[in-house]
């Protein structure tokens, strides 16, 4: 279990006049993510949805004042030194960044990808890689054939889902995805979000799902989080939060959600 | 009483190159809006929504097929008449962050198309109808007002400064191309709301979206686009309940909802 406890994220920035200033984007945020279940953490932009989402593997920017506790196993992320992360990251906690699709070097195939995460987190040869391939890519739901091509030979969704799995590699327990269909059409992201279910179902891994979207977090996640200006405001079933929320703000966005769906 | 917009049989093919095919964007669009009258354009990326707008404009020519924007002819319209139809329209482009212009203020960019068809002498009148316009839209704080578009706004505010810059010359018919997709769930209703009553007082508009949700509330008339074809048309309500097409009935399957918790096999 990956136990977020009581997070607090503190960015600092300079303004223009070269002081320095501090905006807090997360407060007070406690998140488990279970093996085997699907859960959603929605909000709109600006939320802080991403910020969770990049200080479970340790990856927000340096000077950044994080408080709580990220507990994997028991061992707080939070205080391991980094040549130890980099044994969790990718190999037990990998991610699928938001704009996924664009974070491909357009120089290297697709598969090439796959090889540089397997030699560098499991020292694997070129040789061992290459015969992983064909079936990492079935998982994302992907042809084997698509690794011989570079990045821009994909359609959106087939690069949506080579992250997916480039993300899947070193087989990890924890997937974290940051939006991983937004840029997608809604067939398309049917599809994809399909695929991420029968990874929680059939492999048992543990997934965290960010989306602004409340409809499609609601409809695919075992249990919903959802922030607003960086504070958890709501957890629970999906269908207990969307038939009765309890937040005002909650209340609200279900409101105008359903007055869209339903015919005025 | 004359269509407002007359489109018939519209066909666009963009040419390829050395090594790309040619690619037929629209195939034998036919489209009549009347005075007033308003349409939602459904449609997924490629599914030539965008390149529909663009025509109407002018801005790309038909392979095939009339366009009658006021009752003229777009193809044998000349510049100057061109510019006299554009006028009388106004369009919400996709890209809010391309299609404003980043170094004026947001008051400024919001004033600006009504500087330059009634001219500086007018600015009083444009400054007060860009602070209404924007207040309804939900920017009223005066320091986003007063800084750049550039550093100050994000996605979603830029879209209603779009919106501003597009309702602010009274249009007859405004095209919108998924003018709400960076807007959080519960401003996207006000929004859709503040569309609604300009068309209650005879704007007409064409409102291109992915979402059939949102289409339904923008007009009750849709068209259904696939691949450059018409593939549905009718009432967006109907579309949503009932679709005939096998492409609509995918589409309307894959929308995720709040109301039936339909999970994904």
């Amino acid at each position: 279990m990956i136990d977020i406890r009581n997070l607090s994220v503190t960015y600092s920035r300079m303004t223009s006049e070269g002081r320095g200033s501090s905006a807090a984007a997360v407060k007070n945020v406690s998140i488990a993510i279970r093996k085997g279940q699907f859960s959603a953490l929605a909000g709109e932009s600006g939320s802080g949805k991403s910020t969770v989402l990049m200080a479970i593997p340790g990856l927000l920017p340096p000077g950044t004042a994080v408080s709580g506790e990220i507990l994997l196993d028991g061992k707080n992320l939070l205080t391991l030194p980094e040549n130890e992360l980099n044994r969790i990251r990718w190999r037990r906690i990998a991610i699928v960044p938001q704009g996924a699709m664009n974070s491909f070097t357009p120089v290297l195939t697709v598969g090439r990808h796959v090889e540089e995460v397997l030699s560098v987190h499991l020292g694997l040869s070129r040789k061992e890689a290459l015969d992983r391939i064909p079936s990492l890519f079935a998982l994302a739901g992907l042809d084997g054939e698509l690794a011989r091509r570079y990045p821009h030979e994909l359609s959106g969704g087939q690069k949506q889902r080579a992250a997916i799995a480039l993300a899947l590699a070193c087989s990890p327990d924890y997937l974290l995805c940051d939006e991983p269909t937004t840029a997608l059409d809604v067939i398309t992201q049917q599809g994809i979000i399909a695929t991420l279910k029968n990874l929680v179902e059939e492999k048992g891994l543990g997934l965290l799902l960010i989306s602004h979207d409340l409809p499609l977090a609601a409809s695919v996640a075992d249990r919903l989080h959802i922030l607003k200006d960086g504070e958890l405001v709501e957890e629970g079933d999906p269908g207990e939060i969307t038939a009765r929320p309890r937040n005002p703000h909650t209340r609200a966005l279900v409101k105008a959600l359903l007055d869209l769906e339903e015919e005025s | 009483m004359t269509a407002l917009l007359d489109i018939r049989n519209l066909t666009a093919v963009f040419p390829g190159g050395r090594r790309r095919e040619p690619v037929r964007a629209l195939s034998g669009l036919t489209i009549a809006l009347e005075k007033g009258e308003s349409l939602s354009v459904i449609g997924e990326s490629g599914s030539g929504k965008t390149t529909l707008l663009r025509c109407i404009l002018g801005h790309v020519s038909p392979s095939e097929g009339s366009i009658t924007l006021f009752g003229q002819d777009t193809a044998s319209a000349d510049g100057a008449e061109m510019t006299a139809l554009r006028r009388r329209c106004a369009m919400v482009s996709q890209d809010p962050y391309g299609s404003l212009p980043p170094t004026l203020t947001v008051l400024e960019a919001a004033m600006e198309p009504w500087l330059l068809v009634r001219g500086k002498h007018a600015a009083g009148e444009g400054e007060e109808r860009a602070r209404n316009l924007l207040a309804e839209l939900g920017l009223r704080d005066e320091t986003i007002l007063s800084s750049r578009v550039r550093l100050s706004l994000s996605g979603g505010q830029r879209q209603r400064v779009a919106i501003a810059r597009a309702l602010i010359l009274d249009p007859e018919l405004l095209l919108c191309d998924e003018p709400t997709s960076m807007q959080d769930a519960s401003t996207r209703g006000e929004i859709i709301g503040i569309l609604a009553k300009r068309q209650q007082s005879g704007m007409s508009m064409i409102f291109v979206t992915h979402d059939l949700f949102l289409a339904r509330k923008a007009a009750p008339r849709g068209i259904v686009l696939h691949k450059g074809l018409v593939v549905e048309e009718g009432l967006c309500r109907d579309i949503l309940s009932a679709p005939k097409h096998p492409y609509t009935r995918a589409l309307v399957a894959a929308l995720p909802r709040l109301t039936s918790h339909g999970r994904p096999k």
